[in-house]
């Protein structure tokens, strides 16, 4: 067994996705080496992958976001840009979580919507969504017991 | 160097087990490369629905989807892993399906494993060295014939075999059980160049194989060191005269055992089990002790016995053993507990092997184990089928090496 | 600031959700990230060893499979570390961290035994349903209170 020794302890990454018919993933990558403070911005073809200490990831990402607030989506990668071990030249195929995200990136669309739409309306007055949960289809002997409870 | 050879690997679960590093570690042991077969989302799910087999893990359909684009030639590879969790039932039809779905519709070789957190590169090893054999020496597995004058060293781990073969003919063999692996292996040797009456200079290629390959091999300055599953697989049908179309290959071994699925004498499919010794020959050596008998004699015992009447409540070599002694207490006959215990070897290697492999005949048993006929008995009533053991059986690794020696013989 | 466990728990769209509505996501990137950035034995590529299906014993017996109690070592702390969650329910093709059905059923049994808010959803398949889903969401996180 060999000693593993970790790199770049204490900092984080982050994806920033940018999924919009005005910004490109280049514009977005301008603006962060624009801004940057030393986190390391690597240009990908879904937006950019940002690494460094969490302050500075922080601040980046939320001046990134008002680019196109309701077109850029942000979550925490494990791996830091570039990583070999989650590299697709080594792999020889993708990450099994890429197909994770390109099958969220077929439903961000419609939250880019939804974030748009709730700009000018109160969340409050709108419907709720269909809820999973109330979604089960009612047991047969229980629909009869209730039935017979009603009777009764 | 040559290239390493591209070996796919279709899997749910071993980077979460954490023994993705050890499939890696023993693929580039052996010149291979581990890789995921790349495929976009709209080929997993439109892949998955053609396949038909409704499972619920991602990462399962992601491999059914990875298997369909090697079948269909939509990436390119030299072998296919296929390896899921230990335990899970899903998994393992996975597993199965695709490991028949991919051996039925193209040339690749493959093994298919399941493994827990103790899953070791050194237990994939023999496998991985198989595979990339396969894909890489289809030449060298393709030799029918022995030429010349070679030496076949099989360095198990229960009993070291020898053969020197002439013309392709055995001409002089050597037997023993492994004491010191190097020791062993010279005294075999002597004893097969003896009664071959050849000079250890005459020999023109050397070849071994076994648990001590490496080692004897170095020592000996073979020409081939190769792992037992192609070995064997060669030396069977070889011996059994079967060099064309399909057999099934069952090496029960001091060991481990080996079910090998085999086409024009190069594996197919194949397993190595190596958990349980209630599986293996070493059961059977207890028993022939316990009932006072030499090893040799467990056999025809067996044939005049009845298994059914001896109730065994585990394979376990341990609580197993227990049944028959207590079947022999309460007045059963040794001939019937002779034939109990090879029922039950039998049965365990049926019912956790050679589910793995697709049995196509003949069934050839090999090894040492293939002479206790009451076990090969056993094994034809489980598949329903008359197995055949071959000449020389117990030295079908010694043979494999000596024939796939012959194509080292330098030209001079 | 309340820490919400996320289902998938691989989502982008979760993830940016909660953080962008001033709570703190608990994602398989951030176990991830703890293992990748811990010193021990070289297990690449994940950083997660053979001793992890051991931790995952807290979660799942030793009959269940490695992988499962390996991915619980990830999920376990966080489940019991979560203030709500939020579980899409037709999350069928999230792979890796989420690859393994049997997982990904005890992490949701988990999260339901816990006395916490919970939004149960399913994906927005058409623009008036991604606007009734962020709406769900954004009303959620804000009824968590102490928000960035």
């Amino acid at each position: 067994m060999t000693d593993y020794i970790p790199a770049r302890v204490g900092s984080v990454t982050k994806y920033v996705v940018v999924e919009s018919f005005d910004v490109t993933p280049a514009d977005l990558a301008a603006r962060a080496y624009e801004i940057s403070q030393g986190a390391m911005i690597k240009e990908t073809c879904f937006g950019l992958v940002i690494n460094g200490q969490p302050e500075e990831v922080d601040r980046l990402i939320a001046e990134l976001r008002s680019v196109d607030p309701d077109h850029i989506f942000i979550k925490d990668r494990g791996f830091p840009p570039g990583d070999s071990r989650r590299c697709r030249a080594n792999l020889g195929g993708a990450r099994p979580g890429y197909h994770g995200m390109e099958y969220e990136m077929t439903i961000i669309p419609y939250v880019s919507h939804g974030l748009e739409i709730l700009k000018d309306n109160d969340e409050n007055k709108i419907a709720a969504p269909e809820n999973p949960l109330a979604h089960r289809v009612l047991d047969i002997s229980r629909l009869k017991k209730i039935i017979d409870a009603e009777e009764s | 160097m040559t290239p390493p050879v591209r070996i796919a690997q279709l899997s749910c679960g071993p980077e979460y087990s954490g023994v993705q590093h050890e499939i890696n570690t023993a693929a580039k042991e052996v010149n291979g490369e581990i890789f995921y077969p790349d495929i976009a989302l709209k080929d997993v799910q439109h892949d998955f629905d053609i396949f038909g087999l409704d499972v619920r893990s991602p990462d399962l359909r992601l491999a059914i989807a990875r298997a369909k684009a090697l079948v269909e030639g939509r990436v390119e590879a030299d072998a296919v892993f296929i390896a899921t969790c230990f335990r899970c039932a899903e998994g393992a039809i996975v597993r199965n399906e695709l490991r028949h779905y991919i051996h039925e519709n193209s040339k690749l070789p493959v093994v298919s494993y399941s493994f827990t957190e103790r899953t070791t590169s050194g237990t994939l090893l023999t496998r991985m060295e198989a595979l990339t054999t396969i894909a890489r020496r289809r030449a060298l597995l393709a030799r029918e014939t022995q030429q010349g004058i070679t030496l076949g060293l099989d360095s198990g781990s229960a009993t070291t075999k020898a053969v020197v073969m002439k013309d392709n003919k055995i001409i002089g063999t050597g037997w023993q059980p492994t004491i010191e692996v190097l020791k062993s292996a010279q005294e075999v040797i002597s004893h097969a160049l003896g009664e071959a009456g050849i000079q250890r200079d005459d020999v023109q290629a050397v070849g071994t194989t076994g648990y001590g390959r490496f080692l004897v091999g170095k020592e000996i300055g073979a020409d081939l060191i190769q792992e037992e599953l192609t070995v064997n697989s060669k030396g069977a049908v070889f011996l059994a005269d079967r060099q064309h179309g399909p057999a099934t290959v069952i090496d029960i071994g001091g060991m481990d055992n080996k079910a090998i699925s085999v086409m024009d004498g190069i594996p197919g499919t194949f397993t190595m089990g190596g958990i349980c010794a209630g599986a293996s020959g070493r059961f059977l050596e207890m028993t022939a002790k316990r009932l006072g008998v030499e090893i040799t004699e467990l056999g025809p015992l067996a044939m005049k016995g009845f298994a059914g009447r001896v109730p065994m409540n585990s394979y376990c070599i341990v609580f197993g053993t227990q049944s028959l002694v207590n079947a022999l207490a309460t007045g059963s006959t040794r001939e019937d507990v002779a034939a109990a215990a090879c029922h039950s070897v039998a049965e365990q290697v049926f019912e956790q092997q050679l589910q793995e492999v697709d049995i196509k005949e003949p069934v050839l048993m090999v090894g040492g184990t293939s002479l206790i006929e009451g076990l090969v008995f056993a094994m034809g009533e489980l598949l329903q089928t008359k197995i055949v053991v071959p000449p020389y059986s117990q030295y079908i690794g010694a043979v494999g090496s000596a024939l796939l020696a012959s194509g080292f013989i330098k030209d001079d | 600031m309340a820490k919400v466990f996320i289902y998938p728990s691989t989502s982008l769209i979760l993830s940016d959700m909660v953080a962008r509505y001033g709570h703190t996501p608990l994602s398989s990137a951030v176990a991830i990230r703890e293992r990748i950035q811990t010193a021990g034995f070289e297990s690449p590529p994940l950083q997660i060893t053979p001793e992890e299906p051991k931790k995952g014993l807290k979660w799942a017996a030793v009959e269940v499979p490695s992988g499962v109690r390996g991915r619980m070592a990830l999920y376990g702390p966080m489940i019991e570390a979560c203030e709500a969650a939020i579980i899409i329910n037709d999350a069928d093709f999230a792979f890796g961290c989420m690859g393994c059905a049997r997982t990904n059923e005890l992490i949701t049994f988990l999260v339901r035994q816990k006395n916490i808010p919970k939004l149960d959803l399913f994906y927005p398949k058409s623009e008036e349903e991604g606007v009734r889903f962020v709406a769900a969401i954004k009303r959620f996180l804000a009824g968590l209170g102490g928000s960035k």
